[in-house]
């Protein structure tokens, strides 16, 4: 069963205070949130190895949770810090592309989840930094193929890349 | 190769132990001690200028050191709950300070270009050190927010490390101001506000790599 924020928020502060039983629970259910919010943005041969980083980063830096907030944009903000540095170290992979794999879409559609997603983020770069980030970095395309694919040239490319890296970095708490 | 999920969760969860949650509270208590000790430090060292214990400095001097402290307290504010990483965080407060503080040197370069005094204000004798002491009083303040950052989890490091130099500028000009005798707007708007610019300068290529986690 999906959990909902307050919820979460009680089974955070519980774990701050050593509830081992509140915290196995949080993190099935951290499991899960993270599954679905990562589907759509990171090549599924990759998903498990995101999951649980960002699992080990909350559970490193669960200190800075502030119980008088709300818990998903903090775990979010997380997640995406994460996903940042994946985006960053991830080029090529020899395995199944995304295009390929079956993925289920988030159902979670709510006001939150939207929020705090990372297509909020995506959406903020120009096209033509979005589409190289997506087919090199999501996708698993080669820098030459990537531009192959949007008419760019190789090195155009990788300015691209780095400038669309570098302003995510910089939008990484932002909301709207 | 990774553990599988079940056991990591159950590893996790054999690891856990109370903690005692990071308060943006207790990094503002952290950042008002920086100051003082600041202050304090600038009193013993260089002194307090009786134009600030007697009231008969210019208002430039009030309203520039008063504009200092307030983006001081604004910067290091944001910077300490960026400890706490939340997305919706902002640092709009801090964005306002600094335009406002701008007002003065962009005041100061515009009058002085049109009267012709441009040249006179930036070979100040005093000028440099100025500068130079205003930025070395801000390490405490710098130090203070570096360690607090990396108890916490900040996710935004650029923006970080230009805040931490902003907030330490800032307060180490500010204390320094409380010592400096001249009290003109050229003398105050470029050698105590634009410094406060490069410390913030600074932050953003000195700090991220001191933060990352």
């Amino acid at each position: 069963m999906q959990q909902d924020e307050p919820t979460l928020a009680r089974l955070m502060a519980a774990a701050q205070t050593g509830d081992r039983a509140a915290y196995r629970t949080l993190l099935t259910e951290v499991k899960r949130w993270l599954e679905q919010y990562f589907r759509r943005r990171v090549a599924p041969q990759q998903l498990d190895d995101l999951v649980q980083e960002v699992m080990l980063a909350m559970h490193n830096k669960r200190a800075t949770r502030d119980t008088s907030r709300a818990f998903l944009p903090w775990l979010a903000a997380i997640a995406r810090y994460r996903w940042l540095d994946h985006l960053r170290g991830v080029y090529r992979s020899q395995e199944q592309s995304m295009e390929d794999a079956d993925f289920v879409a988030p159902g979670e559609e709510d006001a939150l989840y939207a929020r705090l997603s990372l297509d909020r983020l995506l959406v903020q770069l120009p096209d033509k930094q979005r589409s190289v980030i997506d087919l090199v970095k999501i996708c698993g395309l080669s820098i030459s193929e990537a531009a192959a694919r949007t008419g760019q040239s190789e090195s155009l490319v990788k300015i691209n890349i780095h400038r669309g890296l570098k302003r995510l970095t910089s939008l990484v708490e932002k909301a709207n | 190769m990774k553990k599988a999920n079940q056991t990591l969760i159950d590893d996790l969860t054999e690891d856990l132990q109370p903690i005692r949650p990071v308060r943006a509270s207790h990094g503002a208590l952290w950042v008002a001690g920086a100051a003082l000790l600041t202050i304090a430090l600038v009193a013993l060292l260089l002194g307090v200028w009786e134009g600030v214990t007697s009231a008969t400095a210019s208002p430039f001097f009030f309203i520039t050191n008063g504009l200092l402290a307030a983006l001081g307290g604004a910067a290091a504010w944001t910077v300490v709950r960026m400890a706490n990483p939340q997305v919706g965080n902002s640092a709009g407060p801090t964005l306002w300070s600094t335009l406002i503080l701008a007002i003065i040197p962009a005041s100061a370069i515009i009058t002085q270009a049109v009267h012709g005094g441009l040249g006179e204000v930036m070979t100040d004798e005093h000028g440099l050190d100025c500068a130079l002491q205003g930025t070395a009083f801000g390490i405490i303040t710098a130090a203070v927010l570096i360690v607090w950052l990396r108890r916490g989890a900040p996710v935004s490091l650029p923006a970080a490390g230009t805040l931490t130099g902003f907030a330490a500028g800032a307060i180490g000009t500010f204390a320094y101001g409380l010592a400096c005798p001249i009290d003109t707007l050229p003398h105050l708007a470029i050698w105590h506000c634009l410094p406060v610019g490069f410390c913030a300068l600074l932050g953003r290529f000195a700090v991220p790599g001191l933060i990352r986690w």
